[in-house]
């Protein structure tokens, strides 16, 4: 299953190092990825598209747990085309 | 002052009085300041070492233990420590020195890039970059080690910001403001989960670490004397519930009583309560407690369905949502035929021959100690006769490294339970696997002359991978015979520790009275035969009804 999740958080040097760690160990393979910083550097937006067997919600709680994150949506593929249709 | 006298300053503005730890190049400056800044600092003979004892001293109290060390090879050999922690929700802030700010990341001398490995081991890390940040990054950091879920946090700090100048004591007004959000319960929940409660006819408590972490041990115990439904433990549990407590039945999983194990299949209702769903405790996970519907409380949400799927789920802290459980139930049958297992599968210490026994060893000795003794074990076949035959009456007396599964966490852990209970009896229990790993800390020991008791259980084996080969994988004994081990006596000699062999068992009673009587430290030196195993034992990927008992 593909989803996409939308992530907020206070940006840090290695936020996005520990994002991706955790998707990976999560047992999710990242498909795609963009972000930027906003508010001079000071937050990090970032969606990815992951792609796993696992339930997206094992990867969301844990993203969420993490220091730092402010905010984190998941969406599976089905729904974002049913949204975009 | 500097940076490090301000990290000296912090920590005791976090009540933090003892710290261990080992200094090197880029941690001069915090050593520095703790020579006369007012910490009591122990020098571990090993970062591991040090990480370990940070352990024990926040088990044995349920405070945050603080672990120092250098850049570089000092950093990496807290790696282990600090996964250990992680794995067992154990609250510790390590402070590790970093080559200078303008030095890093041109492969200086001992320079590692110890935040991108703290990453996977930690449950957050900091890396400091200015002074300024050294008080809200400290703050921070023993926030998030406490909080929630606690676990273990790693501030990284480069010696030109140790030596930096940094203004007195700026920051202790945003400090200590404790803020600890309460959210009221949700009611529908609690109803919910009172009338899954109410209707079950065989309803099982499964209780984790997170009861002590908690502290709802009373809340927990409470709950059990108001509606009396039998329960169950994981290694991280012990202590919990009282180990004669009525309808209690130790242990479940891989190595859990029979009578838990059964229990587990047979219930209608598993109330998991700071409890995890460990592939050790559950064996087959689809067939894990197949019958039951599941409540799952757990601070940390997720936990919740991560593994088994729950019924209904609660992420309040354990001391309101306890209390607010508490119904009566109508299930004398369930009881009744809990009494009949606990009766039925009662654990037997007749053992033929000679030979020492030790489980009935430890046993014995569990009978013999002192009241609030703690009892550290490392890692092996001795763990888990630790488990299912010593009895303690608190979680903080109980401390074993149980989701690392950690070789050579006992000693160290004794050491910082001791210095953090120094008025209470700590015996650690060893294999002669285990007790080498971390052999030089015995020197922490004769250094600051801790009455630490050590058993020893020897086989000459890895005797747990050795029962592995044995059952598993046709007695094919791949590095795991021993029998050129040192003379361990000899070696405890050397760090002044005296001790004694034992071999058979009536020597056993004589040799724990004097371990038990010695003023200082004691190595009781239990020699065993390597065909012992651990029974019963639930083969890797069966049910737990289906254990295995003896060989045959």
């Amino acid at each position: 299953m593909k989803y996409l999740l939308i992530i907020q958080g206070e940006n840090s040097p290695e936020l996005l190092e520990r994002l991706l760690r955790v998707c990976r160990h999560r047992g999710f393979s990242v498909q795609k990825i963009s972000g930027e910083t906003t508010e001079n550097e000071k937050s990090l937006h970032i969606t990815l598209t992951v792609c796993s067997d696992r339930p997206v919600s094992l990867l969301s709680k844990q993203i969420d747990k993490l220091f730092g994150i402010t905010q984190v949506v998941a969406i599976s593929q089905e729904q974002a085309i049913r949204a975009s249709a | 002052m500097n940076g490090a006298n301000f990290i000296v300053q912090a920590l005791k503005q976090q009540n933090i009085t003892q710290v261990f730890g080992y200094p090197g190049g880029a941690i001069m400056p915090l050593y520095d300041a703790l020579y006369d800044g007012g910490l009591d600092h122990l020098l571990c003979r090993h970062e591991q070492g040090a990480a370990m004892a940070a352990i024990g001293y926040a088990r044995a109290t349920g405070r945050v233990g603080v672990c120092i060390a250098t850049s570089g090879p000092g950093a990496t050999n807290l790696i282990t420590g600090l996964a250990d922690a992680l794995l067992d929700s154990i609250p510790i802030v390590a402070i590790t020195g970093q080559v200078a700010s303008n030095l890093m990341g041109t492969d200086a001398f001992q320079e590692i890039d110890v935040l991108g490995l703290s990453l996977a081991c930690t449950k957050h890390s900091f890396l400091v970059q200015s002074v300024e940040q050294l008080g809200p990054i400290i703050e921070k950091a023993f926030q998030i080690a406490t909080s929630g879920r606690p676990g273990p946090v790693l501030i990284d700090i480069p010696k030109d910001i140790q030596l930096a100048d940094i203004a007195e004591s700026p920051l202790f007004e945003q400090l200590t403001i404790e803020q600890k959000l309460t959210f009221p319960l949700e009611l529908s929940l609690i109803r919910q989960a009172k009338e899954m409660i109410k209707i079950a006819s065989k309803p099982l408590l499964y209780v984790g670490g997170g009861v002590g972490m908690a502290n709802a041990t009373q809340a927990l115990r409470n709950f059990i004397q108001y509606t009396y439904i039998p329960s169950v433990c994981t290694l991280k549990g012990i202590g919990a519930i009282e180990h004669n407590s009525e309808y209690f039945m130790g242990m479940v999983g891989m190595h859990g009583s029979k009578a838990a194990n059964l229990a587990i299949q047979e219930c209608d209702l598993l109330i998991a309560v700071g409890a995890r769903f460990d592939d050790r405790v559950t064996g087959k996970l689809e067939e894990f407690a197949n019958h039951a519907k599941v409540l799952h409380l757990d601070i940390d949400a997720a936990e919740i369905d991560k593994l088994r799927i729950a019924d209904l789920a609660i992420t309040d802290d354990l001391n309101e949502v306890l209390p607010a459980l508490e119904v009566e139930t109508y299930i004398s049958a369930w009881q009744k035929n809990i009494l009949t297992m606990k009766q039925d599968f009662a654990i037997s210490y007749n053992h033929p021959g000679k030979m020492i026994y030790a489980p009935a060893l430890l046993h014995l000795l569990s009978e013999m100690k002192p009241a609030d003794t703690v009892i550290c074990s490392d890692v092996g076949q001795h763990q888990m006769w630790v488990a299912q035959h010593m009895f303690v009456d608190r979680p903080e007396n109980h401390i074993s490294s149980s989701g690392l599964g950690t070789m050579g966490f006992g000693i160290p852990a004794a050491v910082g339970a001791q210095m953090a209970r120094p008025n209470d009896t700590v015996i650690v229990v060893s294999g002669d696997g285990s007790f080498m790993m971390n052999v030089q800390e015995l020197g922490t020991i004769k250094r600051k002359k801790l009455p630490i008791k050590i058993v020893l259980i020897d086989n000459q084996r890895l005797g747990m991978v050795r029962q592995w080969q044995k059952l598993f994988f046709d007695g094919r004994y791949s590095e795991t015979i021993l029998t050129d081990n040192p003379d361990f006596v000899t070696l405890a000699s050397a760090f002044d520790i005296p001790g004694e062999t034992i071999v058979i068992k009536s020597q056993i009673q004589g040799a724990l009275t004097r371990l038990l009587d010695s003023d200082g430290a004691y190595l009781l030196h239990v020699s065993i035969s390597e065909e012992e195993n651990v029974w019963p034992l639930v083969p890797p990927g069966a049910a737990n009804d289906k254990m295995m008992e003896s060989l045959q």
